[in-house]
């Protein structure tokens, strides 16, 4: 299939998935226990006022009606007034979809900044101490909590050496960027360990491969053989890890953005499920998995960039 | 003499310990801006159709009522009305409002957007709150003054036009918010409101920060009888995380913040650049029992024995659960209401007597203990803390506690349906009279009391008396009742009350937070 073909038949296919997703979470959304009228009202709520909220929100009529206009609209790109809220899905989701891209773009760039260089390193000095030394470090990166990184990272470089700003976003992008590069290295933590011993692991593999020897004894220097040859059939494994990965990065980025008072969709998503606010949560997830759907895609783009073979 | 009173009850509340305020200072500076770091953002700023204490505890920055409450949250005093008389019936209330009185735009504020404000607040279709301005059968308003007629004689009206919902909004502008509906009026005039009160807001970014400018319109004079307020921008920063917003405030990024978690309280105590404030709330922390003949399976109740319930307290030690989780900052509850609620009538209670717990479960039938479980917030430290304490505690009279836990709107559901044997809970008042927790905890018709199905017709009786009694001294001689038969066999185990703990910069004062949790930034100032 050419390159154009595939990326129009996947992006066909995010059509339909849209549409499952679509009807999975409104299903699963009402199945949490309770109901965004008793979030609302909370304890206090008299039976009166829960019957006429729920009234006036729709919740009284059967689920097969409320989901049938819930499709109808979102067809219609209208995703409807989020109840915590009060104001558009779409207006609310639009305010804090940036933060959360901007984060998760700059920690998969970090992460990927150090993993690399580090994996080739720790690659070519397969069981000697810069190797270990690399495998301990990313060993404890692995390991550590991201809430816990991220009150460490705040405490040392913001109120401690006031290097960045102890959490927010700031104003404009250069002021976004200054204030997520704490929260997004947190991030790229535990994500460059991932890549780091996957990579690692990928090169040493593709360094006893015959096609490396050949390359070798075409008399090609080390250098070229190493970055043509070897790190370009190495990354390919990688490259599907880091596609793979960005769902669990947005994930992640919902404990780093309350630790780090981000104002992103992780936030926005747990507070929505917490206020059973569904047009929220469906909107959310949708636009979610579009994003992951997206990101698949580029990681297919790049695989067959890597090795045209990924293509036929 | 309300002013000496007043006095007094503060002096006892330092020398108790519980309230530790800044010392008076010398001279408040003028303009200038406060960064105040909150937990969570606002929802939706309609004094009538909020629900949430995130919306209630700003709304008095940004519109006025009628009355407002003291400072210590135990009576009223003038707000934008500087009278008030009742009829000799107790049917119908006069009141004068303040002349020239402007909101923030720069209109006036006439008798006419205080009916139209008042009528809005009290339609039964308009929100949860309306129910506090029920009695209220017509008002009446010409020139300056607003005659309120009343159904039946109202104790609580008083305090209810000194609560947020009653809040005076101009008809005009809000008539002028782009929308069909009252509904989408409403909505839009949410997001950009306008009232008579010390700030206006310029900005909201949802989920980040607040910007309210000083309302050069305001008509309260501070000490030196110059306009309040003193700041000329107050910043609301949304910061979700406890330790974040500390980190913030010792960085200096931000003046001052709320919920500082007990544990940290010392710590901030100690440190020379901070000023720790506890102010008193009517916040009281509890667990509820289920007290009906059967669970929702039909499965029999335990605690639906009065002795039970009373063995269950007596197996709790509070002082060791407020050592434990509040480090010592909360007191014991005393009644079912905080003892900064009007007509409290508090007594010790419950004092832990292991023995005696014994004993009332072997009278009860219950001599080898029995399994029961409590509904608990998942990521509630305090929570996670009591119930590992009373966990213990009932298992040394042979009471087996699990603890399910679940998120909010889980408890909320299970608990509206009556299905659940305990629950924690938490409660602060959102009015200056007693009737709004008495009609939640003890009086059964409302909410089943506190959904336990505990009921008691003779309390019952008496809040209904209460409830049109104008006869102070009568009416706190029912409350006293009131109070004394639900501690007897209640269907809650009695925890504590706790102070609202907030931090400021040393350079930043003046904040006041009474114990219904208004905040109050209109007398607030950071020093240059």
């Amino acid at each position: 299939m050419s390159r154009a073909g595939l990326v129009a038949a996947r992006l066909l296919q995010i059509v339909p998935t849209f549409l499952a997703i679509g009807a999975v979470v409104f299903v699963l959304a009402r199945l949490l226990p309770g109901d965004p009228v008793s979030a609302m009202l909370g304890d206090r709520a008299t039976e009166e006022a829960v019957t006429r909220l729920r009234a006036q929100m729709g919740l009284d009529q059967p689920l097969w009606t409320q989901f049938l206009l819930f499709a109808g609209r979102m067809l219609h790109g209208d995703f409807g007034t989020s109840i915590a809220l009060r104001i558009p899905v779409t207006t609310a989701v639009a305010e804090r979809l940036p933060a959360t891209l901007m984060l998760t773009a700059l920690a998969t760039v970090l992460a990927i900044s150090i993993a690399v260089p580090l994996a080739f390193l720790a690659a070519t000095q397969a069981g000697r101490w810069p190797d270990t030394l690399i495998r301990v470090a990313f060993q404890v990166g692995l390991s550590s909590p991201i809430f816990y990184v991220g009150l460490l990272l705040l405490t040392v470089f913001a109120a401690g050496l006031r290097w960045f700003p102890v959490g927010g976003y700031g104003d404009g992008v250069a002021g976004h960027l200054y204030h997520l590069l704490l929260p997004a290295l947190t991030l790229a933590l535990s994500f460059s360990a991932v890549i780091m011993r996957n990579l690692r692991a990928a090169i040493l593999e593709v360094l006893q491969a015959e096609f490396v020897d050949f390359a070798r004894s075409k008399g090609l220097s080390r250098r070229v053989v190493l970055f043509r040859h070897v790190l370009r059939n190495a990354l390919l494994s990688t490259v599907t890890l880091v596609g793979l990965h960005v769902g669990a990065l947005l994930g992640g980025a919902v404990i780093t953005e309350s630790v780090f008072a981000v104002p992103g969709v992780g936030r926005l998503m747990v507070d929505s499920i917490f206020a059973r606010d569904y047009p929220v949560i469906q909107a959310l997830t949708l636009v979610l998995a579009v994003i992951v759907s997206l990101a698949f895609l580029v990681t297919d783009l790049v695989q067959m960039w890597l090795d045209p073979r990924v293509a036929r | 003499m309300r002013r000496t009173l007043l006095r007094t009850g503060f002096a006892a509340l330092i020398a108790a310990g519980i309230l530790v305020v800044p010392q008076a200072t010398d001279a408040a500076t003028r303009g200038g801006k406060m960064i105040y770091a909150r937990y969570a953002d606002s929802l939706f700023l309609d004094p009538v159709l909020n629900d949430a204490n995130t919306d209630i505890w700003v709304l008095t920055n940004l519109y006025d009522t009628l009355l407002a409450p003291t400072k210590d949250g135990l009576g009223v005093q003038p707000g934008l009305a500087t009278k008030w008389d009742s009829s000799a019936d107790a049917k119908a209330l006069t009141l004068t409002l303040r002349p020239g009185v402007k909101f923030a735009d720069g209109s006036p504020l006439t008798a006419g957007d205080v009916k139209w404000s008042l009528d809005r607040a009290r339609d039964p279709k308009a929100g949860a709150w309306s129910g506090s301005l029920a009695s209220i059968d017509g008002i009446e308003a010409s020139g300056d003054t607003v005659r309120i007629a009343l159904k039946h004689p109202d104790p609580t009206i008083i305090p209810a036009l000194a609560t947020f919902n009653a809040a005076i909004l101009s008809q005009k502008l809000f008539e002028a918010a782009p929308g069909e509906t009252p509904e989408d009026k409403a909505r839009a005039f949410a997001e950009k409101p306008v009232g008579s009160g010390p700030f206006i807001l310029t900005a909201w970014q949802r989920g980040v920060s607040m910007t309210l400018r000083r309302n050069p319109h305001y008509w309260k004079p501070a000490e030196d009888g110059k306009p309040l307020p003193y700041l000329d921008e107050l910043e609301f920063q949304i910061i979700p995380d406890d330790a974040t917003r500390l980190l913030k405030l010792k960085a200096g990024e931000i003046d001052g913040t709320e919920f500082v978690p007990y544990a940290r309280v010392k710590e901030l105590q100690a440190d020379p650049s901070l000023r720790m404030e506890l102010w008193p709330s009517t916040r009281v922390t509890f667990l509820t029992m289920f007290a009906g003949a059967t669970y929702k399976d039909g499965k029999p109740n335990p605690m639906a024995n009065p002795k039970v319930r009373q063995a269950l307290n007596y197996a709790v030690n509070k002082d060791a659960v407020i050592g434990i989780t509040t480090l010592g900052l909360g007191k014991p509850m005393r009644s079912f209401m905080s003892a900064t609620t009007p007509l409290f009538a508090g007594q010790d209670l419950y004092k832990h007597d292991p023995a005696k717990a014994r004993a009332l479960l072997a009278e009860a039938g219950f001599a080898r203990g029995f399994e029961t479980s409590i509904l608990a917030l998942s990521g509630n430290a305090d929570e996670a803390n009591n119930l590992a304490i009373v966990q213990q505690m009932w298992g040394q009279v042979g009471v087996k506690l699990r603890i399910d836990l679940v998120d909010n709107a889980t408890r909320t559901a299970r608990y509206r349906a009556e299905d659940f044997a305990m629950r924690t809970s938490l409660w602060t008042n959102d009015i200056s009279d007693p009737s709004q927790v008495t009609s939640y905890a003890a009086y059964y018709p409302n909410i089943h009391s506190l959904h336990s199905q505990w009921r008691d017709e003779r309390v019952d009786e008496l809040f209904v008396k209460s409830q049109q009694e104008t006869d102070p001294a009568a009416r706190a001689a029912q409350y006293k009742e009131i109070q004394e038969r639900f501690c007897a066999a209640p269907p809650v185990v009695f925890l504590y009350e706790t102070p609202y703990p907030v931090a400021f910069r040393k350079q930043a004062q003046g904040f006041v937070q009474i114990p219904l949790g208004n905040n109050l930034f209109e007398a607030a100032f950071v020093d240059k």
